[in-house]
C-alpha cells in the first residue's frame, strides 16, 4: 500500500498559485528561513512567539517601549476579532470600533465611582462580553436578513450614533428625577477607572498590563485558530466564497453570520474592557471613525483572513507611526523608503538606478535654473544642526540629511501655496500613472512623479504629520485592494466567476 | 398639542429643504447600487467636494464690494461647476477604484470605497484647513426675501433649494424613462450581461451613471451650502449615511423610491429637532432605518424580486 499522500500544505488553494507561492518563497537564507519556521508545528510556532512577547518586558524597563508593544497587542487582539467577521465570514462591520467603546463604557460604568460600582473584574469582563454579543445580535439581526450591504451602513451608523450618545448622554432628562442623569460623562468622559483585580491581585504597572494584553491576545487567537479548523471556520469560508451554493447545501448561513458577527463584537467588547483599565479613563473620542480606519488598514495590509497575517498589520500600523514622530526621522525613513522600492520593485534593477539618479539630476538642474534666473523664490533650509554636545550622532546626521534634502528641492518662501498647488497636480497624476500599463514612458514618467512626491513631501505632508498618515491609509486601502488584495501574508484567492 | 400645531408648518418647510438635500444624495447612491451592486462610501465625500466648488465660485464671484454678476447667475454658475466638477471626480473615482475590481469578491470594493472616502475627506483637510467655510449667501438673496405662510416662513433661498432639487429630479426622470442611454441605463441594471449581448456599452453606462450620480450629489453640496452655510470637510460622512438611509427606505435601486426617501427623511430629521432635541436627531434616524429593516426591508417601492443566480 502507497504511503498516504501528504495534503498540500494550502489546503484549498489553487495548485498554480501554490507553485508561485512556493517559487516566491524560495531562494536566499531568508526564504529557507521562513521555510525551516513554516515547517514547525503549529503550537511551536504560537509558543515561540508568546515566549519572545513575554520576555520582552524582562529585557526592556522602559514604560514607553512597553506602552507601545502593548498597544500593538491591543489592536492585534482587535484585528484578530476584526478578521472573523471580515475575514472569514466576509461580512463588512463598519460598527466594530463601537464594540470596543462599548465594552469600555460598560466596564468603566462596572467598575467606577460614576455610578460607585465596583464588580469584581472577572465578573465585570463576563458582562462586557454578554453585552457586547447581545448588541452584535441585536444590530446583526435585521441587517444580515439581507445582503451584507446593508450590515455595512448599518454598523456604520451604529458608530456614528455611539460617539454621538457617548458625547450627549451625560444630561439625560428622565421622568423619575429632577436633575439630568449622567450616564457616560459627555467629552469629558469617565475617569478614575478600576484597575484589573482578580482575587486580590491588582493590575498596576505598565508592565502588568502588558502580560494582560499578551494573555487575551493568546486566548483569543487560540480560541479563534481553533474556531476557525472546526466545522464552523469551514462553513464561514463556505459562506464567504459563495452564500448562495452554501444555503443551498442547506448551511445556515443566516445563523452563521450571526455567530461571527456576535463573536467579533464580544472579544472587541472584552479589548475594549482592558484598555478603558489600562487607560483608567473613557472617552467618546477613543472610538471614532479613525480608530476604525486605522484598524482596517491594519486587516487589509496584513491580509483579510490570516491570523499572523492581521497581527502583523497591526504590529506595523502601531509601531511605524511611533517611529515617524521625529520629523527628521520621518524624512530619512520615507526617502529611504522611496530609494529601496525604486531599486527593488523596478524590473530591470539599473531602470530604478537610472530613475533615482533621474530624480537627483532632475532636482539640482531645477534648483540651478531657479537660483540663477529668479534667486528670490527659494529659500535656505529650516532645519539645523544641533551642537554635538546636546545631541547624539544619529540625530546630527538625521538633520544633515534634512539640510542635505532642503538643499536639493526647491524650498519656496510660501511653503503652504506652493505644496497644496503641487498636491493638487501629483494626486491624479499619481493615480493616473498606477492605472498605465507598463512601458518605457511609464518608467520614464516616474522622474517628474517622485520629483513632485518630494517637494509635496518636503513642504505639506511633513508639516502634517495627522494627516499625511490618514492620506497614506486611504491610498493603502485603495492601491491594496486594486494590486495586492490577499495583502501581505494572506493566501491569494482564485476567482471563478 | 397646540405648540405642535402652531411650529409643524414651519417644520414641514424645514423638512423638505433638507429633504430635498438627501433626495439628491441618495439619487446618486441609488443609481450606481442599482448598476453595480455597489455601496460607493466616497458618495459623500463627493458631496462635500461639489459644496466646496461651489464656494470656491461664489468667493471669485462675490468680492467684498458686491456680486460682479446678477445673484441668479452666480448661483447658475456655482451649480454649473461644482455638478461638472463632481461629475468628472465621480468618473474619476470609479476608473481608478471601482473599475479594476468590477470582478473582485464583494468586499473588495467596499473597502476601496472607504479608502477613497478618507483620501477625499484628508486632501481637502490638507489643502483648505479643516475651519469651517461660510457661504455669504445673504449678499446674494436678503434674507428677508419669502412668502409668509401663515404660521410658516417660506425663503426665497429655500424655494431656491426646492425648486432646484425638482428641477434636477425631474431632469433625471426624464432621461432615465425617456432617453436612449435612461433605457441603456436600466438595461444594465436589470441584467448586465445581457445588455452586453444586445449591444449595450456597459462601460460607457456605467461613466455615465457615476457622472450623474456624482453631478447631482455636487450641486446638492452647492445647494446645502447656500440653505445651511456652513461647510466643513467632513460633512460629507453624515449626510452620505443620511442619503444611504433615504435610498434604503425608498427601495435602494429605485429611483423615485429615492426620491420619497429623502423627503421622508428630511421630514423626519426635522421633526425630531424640533419637537423632541437636535442632539439626538440622528439616533433617531437611525433607529428608523433599523425599524425599516425589520418592517420592510425591500424599502416602500422597492420591487421583492428573488436573487438571480
Amino acid at each position: 500500500m502507497n504511503p498516504p499522500e501528504a495534503l498540500p500544505e494550502k489546503f484549498g488553494t489553487d495548485e498554480w498559485v501554490a507553485q508561485v507561492d512556493a517559487r516566491r518563497a524560495g531562494g536566499g537564507w531568508i526564504g529557507k528561513l521562513g521555510a525551516r519556521w513554516g515547517a514547525l508545528p503549529i503550537s511551536w510556532r504560537f509558543l515561540g512567539l508568546l515566549l519572545v512577547g513575554a520576555i520582552i518586558p524582562l529585557l526592556i524597563h522602559s514604560d514607553y517601549v512597553l506602552r507601545v508593544i502593548g498597544t500593538a497587542w491591543l489592536f492585534a487582539t482587535l484585528a484578530v476579532g476584526l478578521n472573523v467577521v471580515v475575514g472569514y465570514a466576509g461580512l463588512l462591520d463598519l460598527g466594530f470600533i463601537a464594540f470596543y467603546g462599548l465594552g469600555a463604557y460598560t466596564y468603566a460604568l462596572l467598575s467606577s465611582g460614576h455610578f460607585n460600582v465596583h464588580l469584581p473584574s472577572w465578573l465585570a469582563l463576563l458582562i462586557v462580553a454578554g453585552v457586547g454579543m447581545a448588541f452584535g445580535l441585536l444590530l446583526g439581526s435585521p441587517s444580515l436578513r439581507l445582503l451584507g450591504d446593508y450590515l455595512a451602513i448599518v454598523t456604520l451608523g451604529f458608530g456614528l450614533v455611539f460617539v454621538q450618545l457617548g458625547l450627549n448622554l451625560d444630561r439625560l432628562n428622565v421622568p423619575w428625577s429632577n436633575t439630568p442623569l449622567n450616564i457616560t460623562g459627555g467629552s469629558n468622559g469617565i475617569i478614575n477607572l478600576d484597575p484589573l483585580h482578580f482575587f486580590g491581585f491588582s493590575l498596576s504597572t505598565v508592565a502588568n498590563y502588558y502580560y494582560a494584553l499578551l494573555v487575551w491576545l493568546a486566548i483569543v487567537l487560540l480560541v479563534i485558530y481553533r474556531l476557525n479548523q472546526s466545522h464552523f471556520g469551514r462553513a464561514w469560508r463556505a459562506m464567504r466564497e459563495d452564500p448562495l451554493a452554501a444555503e443551498a447545501m442547506g448551511m445556515p448561513t443566516r445563523r452563521l453570520k450571526l455567530f461571527s458577527f456576535a463573536t467579533g463584537a464580544a472579544v472587541a467588547g472584552v479589548t475594549g474592557a482592558i484598555f478603558a483599565a489600562w487607560q483608567q479613563s473613557v472617552f467618546p473620542n477613543n472610538f471614532d471613525t479613525n480608530s476604525l480606519i486605522n484598524l482596517y488598514a491594519m486587516v487589509v495590509l496584513g491580509g483579510v483572513g490570516s491570523l499572523p497575517g492581521v497581527s502583523l498589520g497591526a504590529g506595523i500600523l502601531t509601531v511605524v507611526p511611533e517611529l515617524l514622530r521625529s520629523p527628521e526621522l520621518s524624512r530619512v525613513i520615507f526617502y529611504m523608503g522611496l530609494a529601496l522600492a525604486l531599486v527593488f520593485l523596478i524590473r530591470p534593477r539599473r531602470n530604478g538606478l537610472a530613475v533615482l539618479v533621474g530624480v537627483v539630476g532632475l532636482g539640482l538642474i531645477l534648483r540651478l535654473a531657479v537660483q540663477a534666473v529668479a534667486p528670490g523664490l527659494v529659500s535656505p533650509p529650516t532645519i539645523e544642526v544641533a551642537a554635538v554636545s546636546i545631541s547624539s550622532g544619529f540625530e546630527r546626521a538625521s538633520q544633515s540629511f534634512g539640510v542635505l534634502v532642503q538643499r536639493w528641492i526647491l524650498l519656496p518662501k510660501d511653503p503652504n501655496t506652493a505644496g497644496n498647488l503641487a498636491y493638487v497636480l501629483l494626486v491624479p497624476a499619481l493615480l493616473a500613472w498606477a492605472r498605465m500599463k507598463p512601458s518605457r514612458w511609464r518608467t520614464l514618467l516616474l522622474v517628474p512623479l517622485l520629483y513632485l512626491l518630494s517637494f509635496v513631501w518636503e513642504t505639506r505632508l511633513s508639516a502634517e504629520p495627522a494627516i499625511t498618515r490618514l492620506l497614506l491609509i486611504g491610498t493603502l486601502l485603495v492601491i491594496l485592494m486594486i494590486f495586492r488584495p490577499q495583502g501581505l501574508l494572506g493566501a491569494r484567492r482564485v476567482e471563478i466567476a | 398639542m397646540a405648540q405642535f400645531l402652531s411650529q409643524a408648518p414651519q417644520q414641514i418647510v424645514n423638512g423638505l429643504t433638507l429633504g430635498s438635500v438627501y433626495a439628491l444624495i441618495a439619487l446618486g447612491y441609488s443609481m450606481v447600487y442599482g448598476i453595480l451592486q455597489l455601496l460607493n462610501f466616497a458618495h459623500g465625500d463627493v458631496y462635500m467636494v461639489g459644496a466646496f466648488i461651489g464656494f470656491g465660485v461664489l468667493t471669485v464671484f462675490l468680492p467684498d464690494a458686491g456680486p460682479l454678476l446678477p445673484a441668479a447667475l452666480v448661483i447658475l454658475l456655482m451649480l454649473v461647476a461644482a455638478m461638472i466638477g463632481c461629475g468628472f471626480l465621480g468618473v474619476a473615482i470609479e476608473w481608478f477604484a471601482y473599475r479594476p475590481l468590477r470582478n473582485a469578491p464583494r468586499i473588495a470594493p467596499l473597502i476601496s470605497a472607504l479608502g477613497m472616502s478618507i483620501l477625499l475627506q484628508n486632501s481637502v483637510q490638507l489643502t483648505l484647513t479643516a475651519q469651517f467655510r461660510v457661504y455669504h449667501t445673504e449678499k446674494l438673496i436678503p434674507i428677508s426675501a419669502g412668502v409668509d405662510l401663515g404660521p410658516a416662513h417660506l425663503s426665497l433661498v429655500r424655494v431656491l433649494v426646492i425648486g432646484s432639487a425638482i428641477v434636477m429630479m425631474v431632469g433625471l426622470a426624464y432621461l432615465v424613462n425617456r432617453t436612449r442611454l435612461g433605457r441603456a441605463m436600466r438595461a444594465v441594471a436589470l441584467d448586465r450581461e445581457a445588455a452586453a449581448m444586445m449591444g449595450v456599452n456597459v462601460d460607457q453606462v456605467i461613466v455615465l451613471t457615476f457622472f450623474i450620480g456624482s453631478a447631482l450629489a455636487g450641486g446638492s453640496g452647492v445647494l446645502t451650502g447656500l440653505v445651511f452655510g456652513r461647510i466643513w470637510h467632513t460633512m460629507g460622512f453624515n449626510a452620505g449615511l443620511k442619503g444611504f438611509t433615504a435610498a434604503v427606505i425608498g427601495g435602494i435601486g429605485n429611483i423615485p423610491g429615492a426620491m420619497l426617501g429623502g423627503l421622508l427623511i428630511g421630514l423626519l430629521e426635522a421633526f425630531a429637532t424640533g419637537f423632541i432635541s437636535s442632539t439626538y436627531s440622528d439616533v433617531i434616524v437611525f433607529v428608523v432605518l433599523i425599524l425599516f429593516l425589520l418592517v420592510r426591508p425591500r424599502g416602500l417601492l422597492g420591487a421583492t424580486g428573488a436573487q438571480k443566480v
